[in-house]
């Protein structure tokens, strides 16, 4: 049972700016958040003020009840994952895994068989004797999860854990890594700057920008409802398209959209995937480029005045360069002031 | 084949044939030179100490000057507050450019930067004036006696003319390099590890322990044995700052050649100070090739 609570934390470089501005989160016990956002966005500021790694500006962070704002790493109940070059390469596996143990004097025997249950958990048993310089990039990581696992803290966090290994390497072990977490029921912060990582792994996602949070929600949440233009640009493939409403009709050059909301500016969004694309005679748009991918195909479009759409389509084949096509939104989202205004 | 062709393809085997000599050449020069004035040198002293003529003016093979030099009680005196002044500046050494390195490793901002520049300055100032300046401070009547004086404090008892001397001398002089030398170790040590051994419970003496000093134990010992071998060898320092009797083999070597004129001994001198350095550096050559294998 452990839960983390985040109230108004703000931390302020000396540099002058916001790293994260009054952010307020609670993790529930067994839960896995993601953090998700740009780069300098405040992700791994807030991941290493929960770790203790810096001291907020001002809020206070509590886990399980025990405010631990102001406590050093090392008495903290939190293991942290690095992104790279944090194992201590002087040890061998086992050493690294043990060093932990070792400083809360637990006797050897003891150590050994935790170490090596551990080991056995990331998928590494038998390479204690292993240097750590003679390991893959996916075994160094493997251990750097374990040597936090190993000494069970209350909460786990990760800072792009996986962003120096390639592609196939990063899927494989983002599901190790969900597996063992839920095995475990470990409290997880987790942060990453793709959004694969998080739609995947997450119980739910932080979608940050600006030291600040966008959107909470549950994974599928923040894909078909995200309650900021940011957030509807940055998860997923998402026309966005700046235009005034009027009458009941949102107009972008040739593209009229009904949009029952008082007139004004407004932002359109739109998935690739609920934008229509026929031939027509009369056409609103002109087709600027087919992809083929196969089981689908992405049509990009230009608007009279140049504006790019993009649609997915069942059958890329019947579309060509030049073309003259017309437009059928299905599914839309519309934004004013950065707040959702209208989803159908 | 006829001599066009002939001529056409000359060029290339030309180059390959007149490229190997070149690249020869550019090897031998530093072989030769480090021939000519090192090792040409050392086997001239050394076989100049042991293939003598002897009292009846043959050519032979005498050991006497070393047997005398090991059986000489001044010698073997200078030889030993040699190997102490030499011990004693690397402890003092170590002690006082750790702290420093890291410091300037793990903190940032003006402070550091002024800390570093006060380290790598006596990098700057040469012997003779850092020699004089001592003197000048702490030597009798110099700045600290007067200023204990005008407040009816007690006389210091000046370091200048004891063994001392050399060695805040010395020390001083090699704080630099021993600086730089551990701030590069140190440099190697990635935030993220200490970071990561914070997050498992290790307190900043810990981190150190365990973390820190097997990074740097290498970069420790290459800053030992640059710092050993200068000090060992050394002279200005020894000749204007340190007692007259016994005195380090720097200034030994060089009275016994210029004023006692026995070039022999002096040279019997330089051999054995020649040995020394050669087992600190086999030391440290084993050292640093343990560490390689691990
Ligand atoms: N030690 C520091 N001193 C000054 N500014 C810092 C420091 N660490 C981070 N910042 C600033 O704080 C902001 C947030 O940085 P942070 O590292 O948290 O971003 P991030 O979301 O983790 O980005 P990335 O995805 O690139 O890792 C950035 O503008 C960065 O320049
Ligand atoms: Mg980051």
């Amino acid at each position: 049972m452990s839960v983390l609570h985040i109230a108004e934390v703000t931390k302020t470089f000396s540099a002058g700016a916001k790293a994260v501005d009054s952010f307020s989160l609670d993790v529930a016990d067994g839960e896995l958040v993601c953090l998700l956002g740009p780069s300098g966005s405040g992700k791994s500021t807030l991941l290493r003020m929960v770790g203790g790694f810096e001291q907020p500006t001002s809020g206070s962070i509590t886990i399980d009840g025990e405010d631990v704002t102001h406590l050093p790493p090392e008495r903290r109940p939190t293991g942290m994952v690095f992104q790279s070059h944090a194992l201590w390469t002087h040890m061998n596996v086992f050493k690294n895994l043990a060093f932990g143990l070792k400083l809360r004097r637990m006797p050897a025997a003891e150590i050994r068989d935790k170490v090596e249950a551990v080991l056995d958990l990331v998928g590494l048993a038998g390479y204690g004797d292993r240097m750590t310089t003679q390991l893959s990039g996916g075994q160094q990581q493997r251990v750097a999860l374990a040597r936090s696992l190993v000494l069970e803290p209350k909460i786990l966090l990760l800072d792009e854990p996986f962003a120096s290994l390639d592609q196939h390497l990063r899927e494989r072990l983002r599901e190790e890594v969900r597996d063992i977490q839920q095995r475990l029921g470990i409290t997880t912060l987790f942060v990453t700057h793709g959004q694969d990582e998080a739609l995947s792994m997450a119980d739910r996602i932080v979608v940050m920008a600006n030291g600040k949070t966008e959107q909470i929600d549950r994974p599928d949440v923040v894909y078909r409802d995200p309650k900021t233009p940011f957030v509807a640009g940055f998860i997923g493939s998402m026309n966005l398209i700046d235009g005034e409403v009027r009458n009941g009709y949102f107009m972008r050059s040739d593209l009229t959209v009904q949009l029952q909301v008082p007139d004004g500016p407004a932002t359109l969004a739109i998935r690739p995937e609920s934008l229509d694309v026929t031939a027509s005679d009369t056409p609103k748009a002109s087709v600027h480029r087919v992809t083929d991918y196969g089981s689908h195909g992405l049509v990009d479009l230009d608007l009279a005045d140049g504006t790019r759409l993009k649609s997915m389509v069942a059958h890329p084949d019947l579309f060509r360069a030049g073309q003259g096509v017309d437009v059928f939104p299905r599914a839309i989202a519309a934004y004013r002031d950065n707040q959702q205004i209208y989803r159908s | 084949m006829s001599e066009a062709t002939k001529q056409a393809v000359r060029p290339l085997v030309d180059t390959a044939e007149s490229r190997r000599p070149i690249g020869l050449l550019f090897v031998a020069i530093p072989v030769f030179l480090v021939i000519w004035l090192v090792i040409w040198p050392a086997i001239n002293a050394i076989s100049r100490t042991v293939w003598r003529k002897d009292k009846s003016g043959e050519m032979g093979f005498d050991l006497s000057s070393y047997a005398f030099f090991f059986s000489d009680s001044y010698s073997l005196d200078n030889l030993s507050i040699t190997l102490w002044t030499t011990l004693v500046c690397a402890i003092l050494l170590l002690m006082i450019c750790l702290p420093i390195a890291l410091y300037l490793r793990f903190s940032r901002g003006r402070l550091a930067a002024y800390v570093q520049a006060l380290a790598i300055f006596p990098m700057f100032v040469p012997s003779i004036i850092l020699a004089f300046a001592f003197i000048r401070v702490l030597g009798p009547n110099g700045m600290v006696d007067i200023l204990f004086n005008a407040v009816d404090l007690p006389k210091i008892r000046t370091p200048y003319l004891t063994p001392w001397g050399p060695v805040i001398g010395l020390v001083w002089d090699n704080i630099p390099l021993t600086v730089l030398i551990l701030l590069a170790g140190l440099g190697s040590v990635a935030n993220q590890s200490i970071e990561a051994a914070r997050d498992v419970g290790a307190n900043a003496v810990q981190v150190f322990w365990h973390i820190i000093l097997p990074r740097i134990s290498n970069s420790i010992l290459v800053a030992l044995s640059f710092s050993v071998l200068g000090i060992f060898s050394s002279f200005t320092l020894p000749y204007l700052l340190g007692p007259a009797s016994p005195e380090m083999l720097g200034p030994f070597m060089q009275r016994t050649l210029r004023e006692v004129q026995d070039p022999v001994g002096a040279m019997t001198q330089a051999v054995i100070a020649f040995g020394f350095c050669i087992v600190f550096g086999l030391f440290y050559v084993r050292s640093v090739a343990r560490s390689r294998e691990k």
